[in-house]
């Protein structure tokens, strides 16, 4: 009994921890983009996280884990299980740490939003992402859909979370288009440096304690201690992914880009997200370094292909979400997926293909789903609304005044009305 | 001439000239007849002028260092004492509003005679300049630098050269400062990477270029200013300092040519540049496999001409 009383306790604290990990987002969105939209970005990310929480007990958790088909759960909507078996988690306890994967998926894709949607687009995707694209991915992988009958393999949720959240985000930045000034007519790319690289940097460090509640409550338990071995392999990804970016920006542009190295640790931690399970600790330096290669290729990429994306969501969270979910193909040990009754084991440790080929099969079922069923929602969302772009005086004017009426640093940035006066 | 007249030679001979060396007579002369048509104004308002003086350039106009777009960095030296300041403060604001309309943008750095900053008495620049000496800051050595590559235009050059005999003296005396001066200017954008590859600009409209000042000739004009300062040498033109230093410095042999070979290329790959901006960016994507090879031999050659100049000044000067 004691022991199942601390796996409920040990999965509560990671739920605490994750939740924390929006504080990480908001620093990182603010931190990454221009002061006149700090406070929007921290508001919209509060705000939002209150309609995913609502959305999430009203359905979300129903089509993830209710009693469905293939494709989706049809039950337990509007949740409020008060029972507590002796054995494994309080329904309760696991409904909230569920809850934490889809806020943090939400917040994901509205990286893809940044400085230049309508606050009322936010509302209206908050909505339906977490109803009708989030729940769908995890119900596939994690709630017994059909990718869980193939023994896909996540195990916190590389592909469930991070590329789901990503694929709406490159979704939304397609219909958005560039933020002004972004890019030139003769399409080279202007660096929309963010204004404080310190939030980033907290940021990241914030992220990366709350992963720990993100991979090492995952466990869902503490019996074995295993959570220690899972926070062991995403320290070392983390560390391997920072350390990767800055010498690969180094090397490629003579510069040691403090942004770049961030979401290096970041990438880093989405590589070893899917396979902190499954994988042994070399293994874990080599995926978070080769993360941290990827988001630099990545991002420039990224730009090149005139995709505005502020804070390099797309990067972090989708191509590198991808790479974490395929690198349980080639690391996972026989020890850690059959011994653990979770998939097959990987290329290199004599399993063959065929987990790779479920994890790929995985990624692009999944991948397509999130990106074309957002993309309808925001194409839609686009035609009724009028619009889910502000104009561009409310861009220049920034987001905090136009979509909420005073500036997150009001001491710095003087109100337009008292700029006329100064004339 | 009047300055429109000026104006329209200048453009119609500026893309006309045929290498670096007739392209920096070209602006000189312009500069020149400016300055005539400036006095002459100053003249018939104002009256003769109060006392002798002398009109000089700084920078690159001064190394004889100019490209097709060239902003203005200029200062007036005049014997006497601050009563006739207005006077010479009033030409120096004649002259840069005339080289304005010319087609030379006023420093944005204010390095202009207009300036009082930049326009003393001969004893007031001593001061000055011993001033930014002493105090030795990331600021004032900049200043120095500045106003190190002068030459005169128009005027006594006595006047220029007694200020730099000055320095000279003080250097001498305080050695120590060499160590400042190497600081002030050893940090060198990085022009190649750990692969042996040009590192262009990464974004804005420079994107895929190459920012030729800072990556390529730095190096070789702050070695041979500083060897210049060692020497006691007057000259301001970077090539006349290395036909002179070179007597004394025979490692400077081997570095002559490759920035003779520098000055062309960049006049080659910048000529038709369409603004100030443009003119010091070299695009890679036009660049030829051997002009990129070429252009990362200056940057090396650059770069260990700076390692020799900083080791030898701190051989013969920092250890007295």
């Amino acid at each position: 009994m004691e022991t199942v009383l601390m796996d409920n306790l040990w999965v509560i604290i990671g739920t605490f921890l994750v939740l924390l990990m929006i504080g990480g987002f908001i620093l990182l969105e603010a931190g990454s983009t221009r002061m006149k939209n700090a406070g929007h970005i921290a508001g919209k990310t509060i705000f939002t996280i209150g309609i995913g929480s609502l959305v999430f007990w009203a359905v979300g958790y129903g089509f993830i884990y209710g009693e469905g088909n293939w494709f989706i759960g049809l039950s337990n909507f509007f949740y409020g299980d008060t029972t507590f078996a002796e054995e494994g988690l309080s329904p309760a306890v696991d409904f909230m740490f569920q809850m934490m994967f889809a806020l943090i998926a939400l917040t994901i894709a509205f990286g893809g939003f940044a400085e230049r949607a309508k606050l009322s687009a936010y509302v209206v995707f908050a909505v339906l992402f977490s109803a009708l694209v989030y729940p769908v991915v995890a119900h596939w992988i994690w709630g017994g859909g059909w990718l869980a009958d193939h023994g896909k393999q996540d195990f916190a949720g590389s592909t469930v979370v991070h590329l789901t959240g990503a694929m709406a985000a490159l979704a939304a930045t397609i219909i958005l288009k560039p933020r002004i000034g972004k890019y030139n007519k003769d399409g080279s790319s202007n660096d929309i440096a963010g204004h404080n690289q310190v939030y980033t940097a907290l940021a990241v460090l914030l992220l990366w304690v709350g992963w720990f509640g993100f991979n090492g409550a995952s466990t869902f338990g503490v019996s074995d201690a295993f959570f220690g071995y899972v926070i062991l392999n995403t320290q070392l990804a983390a560390a391997a992914g920072a350390i990767a970016a800055m010498f690969i920006v180094w090397a490629f542009t003579g510069k040691a880009d403090v942004p770049t190295t961030l979401n290096g640790a970041l990438a880093g931690l989405v590589a070893i997200t899917a396979s902190c399970g499954f994988v042994e600790p070399w293994a874990a330096v080599l995926i978070g370094a080769i993360g941290g290669l990827m988001v630099y290729g990545s991002m420039r990429l990224f730009d090149r292909a005139r995709i505005d994306d502020p804070i390099f969501a797309l990067s972090v969270h989708g191509t590198v979400g991808v790479w974490g979910t395929i690198s349980t193909g080639f690391f996972a040990t026989h020890e850690l997926s059959v011994g653990m009754e979770w998939g097959l084991p990987g290329l290199f440790y004599g399993g063959g293909f065929e987990q790779l080929g479920v994890q790929i099969l995985g990624v692009a079922a999944s991948g397509v789903y999130a990106f074309v069923v957002s993309f309808i929602i925001l194409k839609v969302m686009d035609k009724v609304m009028g619009g889910i772009r502000v104009s561009e005086e409310e861009e220049i004017i920034g987001l905090d005044l136009s979509e909420h009426g005073s500036y997150g640093y009001p001491e710095n940035i003087p109100h337009p009305s008292e700029q006329q006066a100064a004339k | 001439m009047d300055y429109e007249e000026i104006k329209l030679f200048r453009e119609r001979y500026i893309h006309k000239q045929k290498d670096y060396q007739s392209l920096n007579t070209f602006h000189d002369r312009l500069t020149w007849q400016t300055i005539n048509t400036a006095i002459q104004k100053v003249e018939e308002e104002q009256g003769k002028s109060p006392a002798p003086f002398a009109f000089f350039v700084m920078g690159s106009a001064g190394r004889c260092e100019q490209s097709v777009w060239t902003d203005q960095d200029h200062g007036i030296v005049y014997r006497g004492g601050s009563d006739e300041k207005d006077y010479f403060l009033e030409l120096g604001e004649e002259i840069a509003a005339g080289l304005e309309v010319i087609g030379y943008p006023r420093c944005e750095g204010k390095v202009m005679a207009s300036e009082p900053m930049w326009t003393h008495s001969t004893d007031n620049w001593i001061n000055q300049v011993e001033k930014w000496l002493e105090e030795a800051t990331w600021q004032s050595l900049r200043h120095f630098s500045t106003f190190f590559d002068s030459r005169v235009v128009i005027g006594e050059s006595s006047l220029l050269d007694e200020i730099k005999r000055s320095t000279f003296n003080f250097l001498d005396n305080n050695p120590e400062v060499y160590r400042r001066l190497i600081d002030n200017v050893s940090f060198l954008r990085k022009g190649i990477g750990i692969f042996g590859q040009l590192l262009p600009e990464q974004s804005g409209p420079m994107t895929g270029s190459i920012h030729l000042k800072t990556t390529t000739f730095f190096p070789y004009v702050n070695s041979l200013r500083l060897l210049a300062l060692m020497d006691h040498h007057l000259r301001a033109s970077t090539v006349d300092r290395f036909i002179y230093l070179k007597e004394n410095y025979p490692f400077l042999i081997e570095y002559e040519d490759q920035f003779k070979r520098l000055l062309e290329f960049r006049y080659e790959h910048t000529r038709l540049a369409r603004n100030y901006e443009e003119v010091h960016y070299v695009s890679l994507a036009k660049l030829s496999k051997s002009d990129k090879q070429e252009l990362k031999q200056f940057m090396k050659s650059g770069a260990e001409l700076f390692e020799k100049t900083k080791s030898l000044i701190e051989k013969e000067c920092l250890s007295w």
